[in-house]
């Protein structure tokens, strides 16, 4: 079910009658990025030059599901930071729906990654004090949003990824697979364009792991994915898996 | 955005703020404790700097004397106490028959050797006076009556009254008691031939001095000392008339004895203050001392705290949180943290400083050491407060300047 609905949305996403209509969700240009120097404070200190990606263009359209896979230091997390506006490439440009991500401010550049990008973390990271709802309210904070908006959105969002009996648990009150279904219902509190996980079933055993798949793929429906993984059952998921070697893309899959 | 939102931030901030301090009880408590000790930290060391400053002052101020004559340079420690006044008696007597003056008495410092056994001597300052009075408040016994002057020609060599009033801590140190004989002595040489009855234990010159001291009639201090022949004093003290002016007075008198200092009894306690800049110094010292001690200990604790957070903190950024609002988040915890420190430390600020007075008092034999003026509370409160807002706000800045998803995956 899930291949059929993603393969729809993935192929009427990739025609190129969409591409001038609607920016792509993620456009990647040429992008080059050493550690070590620009590109932020990144392990500031460290003098050595480390090249993480180099000359990586990748166009990732909405409603698709892109997987990233290689070996350790191959780029994976990189491009992630890349996509959210974490890291500024030292050379080539990021596109997020449109907007070029290198020539913004920081705070306007966390501003975008609130509005558009959702992140979904291998290890949840949830506020241990903060219930299952307040967690996924947590976005929402920042807009201003009023305290009863918050609790309704968070509501809801728990209800849609199957927890609407957990809203007012704590973390250390849910399964590993109910913190990352908490956490994706986070992902989804400002209602992104583009939702990025990184290893998102690392924590979780096989029949948990698949619910979040699920998950994650319904997510992709509406909107882009990008997930980094070492998982093949969790790449299956995607409409295309991009294979990195040494910051470079030596496969973009299909 | 509306209007509304930062108002509704800021709630959300607090409310996110006091909820991880609920939820890690520990945490709190250990972090509200280190900032109580910061806060004493101050206060005692603070309150010590201060006692320290003022003992010489209140002890001045508990001689009550209007005015206050000597010749620079007056040691009131008594180590080498210079005697600069001769004819003490004669000068006392001459200033009492002036009008103005109601009452004028001499007053000598000797280092000395005191020692209920001739062989067993502890050095020791003794001041030597007219009389004792009500203000001694004798802890046992009490004091000796005004002693006669010799007469004019006569020089005894033996002390006439031959009694002595002990601090509590010489008393102890000698193992005497009142109706107990201890020798008095410039030199251990000459203690065995000079005799004394103790009549009373009091630290009233103690405090006067800063050290623990003996009280003797002073004609007797001469006699020991060996200056009865020039009757030699470190001070002359008068009382004025009621309704006589001391500045006036003290120009009459500065006038009329043009070689020695005459002061009133606040510019003599600036002087002997300014004398001492050994004291001045530790006293700054230890108030220094507190406010830089405390604040570090504040401003390591605080650092701390948001390095234990910053998993989380990291976490807060990357799904889009400001920098503003998670130091917002931070700076909320240090006031909540800083305001509970501030009261318990605050609060606990008297009962410790008493304690320590007894233990001070015990041991050295002073009376309220540890001064507590309301600037002491208000700066240790202050530095709970506003250090541990204003450097977990920073700190929480920093940090929220430096996250990557990297720390999350560590």
């Amino acid at each position: 079910m899930i291949h059929r609905v993603l393969g729809t949305l993935a192929s009427s996403a990739s025609q190129p009658a969409d591409d001038h209509r609607t920016p792509p969700a993620v456009r990647l240009a040429d992008v080059t990025h050493e550690y070590g120097t620009g590109g932020g404070r990144f392990r500031s200190g460290d003098r050595r030059t480390v090249t993480a990606l180099r000359n990586v263009s990748v166009t990732i359209q909405p409603g698709e599901i892109v997987g990233l896979e290689g070996p350790s230091g191959s780029g994976k997390s990189t491009i992630l930071h890349l996509v959210a506006g974490l890291l500024v490439p030292t050379s080539g440009s990021v596109e997020l729906h449109g907007t070029e991500l290198s020539a913004l401010s920081n705070r306007k550049r966390t501003r975008a990654r609130r509005q558009h990008v959702g992140i979904v973390f291998q290890h949840f990271h949830l506020l241990p004090s903060l219930s299952a709802r307040a967690n996924v309210a947590l976005p929402l904070v920042q807009t201003g949003v009023s305290k009863r908006k918050r609790r309704r959105r968070a509501t809801e969002l728990l209800e849609r990824v199957g927890l609407g009996d957990r809203t007012t648990h704590l973390p250390s009150e849910l399964s590993g697979g109910e913190c990352q279904r908490v956490a994706i219902a986070r992902a989804l509190a400002t209602d992104p364009d583009v939702v990025i996980a990184d290893e998102p079933t690392g924590e979780l055993d096989t029949a948990t792991g698949e619910t979040v798949l699920e998950l994650l793929t319904e997510i992709g429906r509406e909107r882009a994915v990008v997930l980094a993984s070492h998982d093949e059952a969790t790449l299956a998921v995607a409409d295309r898996v991009l294979t990195l070697r040494d910051g470079r893309v030596v496969s973009d899959g299909g | 955005m509306g209007l509304l939102s930062p108002f509704v931030r800021t709630r959300a901030v607090i409310g996110i703020a006091l909820a991880q301090l609920r939820r890690s009880p520990g945490r709190t408590v250990l972090a509200v404790l280190a900032v109580t000790l910061s806060v004493l930290a101050i206060t005692l060391l603070a309150s010590l700097g201060v006692g320290v400053v003022e003992v010489g002052e209140t002890g001045l101020d508990n001689a009550d004397r209007d005015i206050w004559i000597s010749s620079d340079p007056v040691d009131p420690s008594a180590n080498g106490a210079e005697n600069p006044i001769p004819d003490a008696h004669g000068t006392s007597a001459a200033l009492t028959e002036r009008d103005d003056i109601s009452s004028a008495a001499p007053l000598a410092m000797h280092e000395v050797y005191i020692g209920t056994e001739p062989d067993q001597l502890e050095r020791t300052t003794a001041v030597g006076v007219q009389e004792t009075h009500d203000g001694f408040d004798f802890e046992a016994g009490s004091g000796f009556d005004r002693a006669e002057l010799p007469d004019e020609g006569e020089r005894p060599t033996e002390p006439q009254t031959a009694e002595i009033v002990l601090d509590p801590q010489v008393a102890e140190d000698a193992g005497a008691d009142v109706g107990d004989t201890v020798y008095v002595g410039t030199s251990r040489q000459t203690a065995p031939e000079y005799e004394f009855t103790v009549v009373g234990v009091a630290s009233y010159y103690s405090q006067f001095l800063g050290t623990p001291a003996a009280t003797v009639p002073l004609p007797d201090l001469q006699i020991v000392a060996g200056t009865t022949g020039t009757d030699r004093a470190t001070f002359i003290t008068a009382d004025v008339e009621d309704g006589a002016d001391q500045g006036a007075v003290r120009d009459d008198l500065a006038t009329e004895y043009r070689e020695y200092d005459v002061r009133t009894s606040e510019e003599q306690i600036e002087a002997m203050v300014a004398e001492q800049p050994l004291v001045l110094a530790s006293g700054m010292t230890l108030v220094g001392l507190a406010v830089v001690g405390g604040s570090v200990l504040t401003i390591n604790l605080f650092a701390l705290m948001v390095t234990q957070q910053r998993r989380e903190l990291a976490a807060l950024r990357a799904i889009g949180l400001s920098r503003g609002l998670l130091s917002g988040m931070i700076a909320v915890q240090g006031l909540v943290i800083g305001l509970l420190g501030g009261i318990v430390g605050v609060a606990a600020t008297p009962l410790l400083a008493d304690g320590l007075n007894r233990v001070a008092l015990s041991l050295v034999g002073f009376e309220n050491l540890l001064r507590t003026p309301v600037e002491v509370y208000v700066a240790g409160f202050a530095l709970a407060l506003i250090v541990g807002t204003v450097v977990a706000g920073i700190t929480g800045w920093r940090v929220g300047r430096t996250l990557k998803l990297e720390h999350l995956e560590q």
